[in-house]
């Protein structure tokens, strides 16, 4: 049994969805083009994975092996259900820029990858650690190939409207193959390439 | 875990575990669905309030699919949509139209565009280009036209543009078949 901080603190670095574990690369490939996206898409897995985690270790007991993964795959999907739905007639300020991502979330494996590999075999409270640890992780590693993507791709980096830097020479004519899907394979293969060679991986 | 795993448990677990999402899918649609259906009153409001700012109600006419603005009462002009193909899937486009054929504004509803090159059709320094032109000859530069394209999102333009031309010379002809 880990610790609550080693729940917590693995899924940041030595165990990261994205770099390390490799889970739920498809929406980050999909949205990762501005920094606003990353915001968003992350704000939706936290609150998604969270629950997801919860309710699952909350029932672990009772969930037969044989039907776990579909066991999972209703939580999950009624989750996201309820979530778009509330959002929508309670809050439509939000759910304008959430919206796209929330149905991403279904097809985002790190939920049901973290419901199946940590949040069935351990307490409440580690599962919420887990959560809150893998949001993060997926936070900044979104927010970096954003980061990548939207510098090289648009020659300018604006955060919610608010212009922060122009790159000189690439303004006029943006380098607009990292905003494509290839552009997304680049950049998160030459960032696994570099974390690979800084030895980070988690088998140790 | 590794237990319950014979006879009838597993599914009536998995029965119990769907019954009880789709109580809550039930609920949760029966209190949000006035909300959303309210919230998208709202949106089409604020948009079609982008257009003409002066309007304070419309009405939707069912036959001809055009929203009629108005303001204290007084005809303002129309509202229609217009859907062109664009790269990355359907351009939703509300378009508001003078009498005379020339463009009041344009909005994107939704699209689906490359976001950093084609998904600029939102903005509003490409949404201005298109106001006082003609509706009906509506064309981009390079084909002689006014309308500038984006700088790499030919296709996404071009959609734009094909999809109000297209709308708009078919609801001025409905207006010459109807009067």
């Amino acid at each position: 049994m880990q610790s609550f901080k080693d729940s917590f603190v693995s899924g940041i670095m030595r165990a990261n969805p994205t770099f390390i574990l490799l889970l739920g690369l498809c929406p980050t490939l999909a949205v990762s083009t501005s920094l606003d996206n990353a915001v968003g898409m992350t704000a939706a897995v936290l609150f998604v994975l969270l629950l997801a985690n919860i309710i699952v270790s909350s029932i672990r007991r009772f969930i037969p092996d044989r039907v776990r993964i579909p066991t999972f795959i209703v939580i999950i999907a009624t989750l996201v259900t309820l979530v778009d739905l509330m959002l929508q007639g309670f809050v439509p300020e939000l759910s304008k820029s959430l919206g796209m991502y929330i149905p991403l979330i279904v097809v985002n494996c790190i939920i049901l990858g973290r419901a199946e590999a940590f949040a069935s075999k351990n307490r409440v409270v580690h599962s919420i650690a887990d959560a809150l640890g893998m949001a993060i992780g997926f936070g900044w590693a979104i927010f970096i190939v954003s980061l990548i993507r939207q510098l090289l791709g648009s020659g300018s980096l604006e955060f919610f409207g608010v212009h922060l830097f122009t790159v000189p020479g690439l303004e006029e004519n943006p380098a607009a193959i990292f905003l494509l899907p290839m552009g997304a394979f680049f950049v998160i293969g030459m960032l696994l390439a570099l974390f690979r060679w800084m030895g980070v991986s988690e088998s140790e | 875990m590794g237990k319950g795993n014979g006879g009838l448990y597993p599914i009536l677990f998995l029965t119990a575990v769907v019954l009880i999402s789709v109580i809550a899918l039930t609920v949760t649609n029966g209190i949000t669905e006035e909300p959303i259906a309210e919230g998208r009153r709202q949106a089409i409001m604020e948009m079609l309030q982008t257009l003409f700012p002066k309007m304070d109600d419309f009405s939707f006419d069912e036959q001809s699919e055009r929203y009629s603005v108005t303001a204290g009462g007084a005809s303002l002009g129309q509202a229609f949509m217009a859907q062109g193909v664009g790269y990355g899937g359907p351009i939703d486009i509300l378009v508001g139209l003078e009498p005379d054929n020339t463009l009041r504004g344009i909005q994107i509803v939704s699209q689906k565009e490359t976001p950093g090159l084609g998904a600029k059709i939102t903005e509003t320094a490409f949404l201005d280009r298109f106001v006082g032109a003609d509706g009906r000859t509506l064309a981009l530069a390079k084909d002689g036209g006014t309308i500038d394209a984006i700088t790499g999102a030919t296709i996404s333009s071009s959609a734009v543009v094909e999809a109000i031309k297209a709308a708009v010379l078919e609801q001025s002809g409905n207006n010459e078949g109807g009067e």
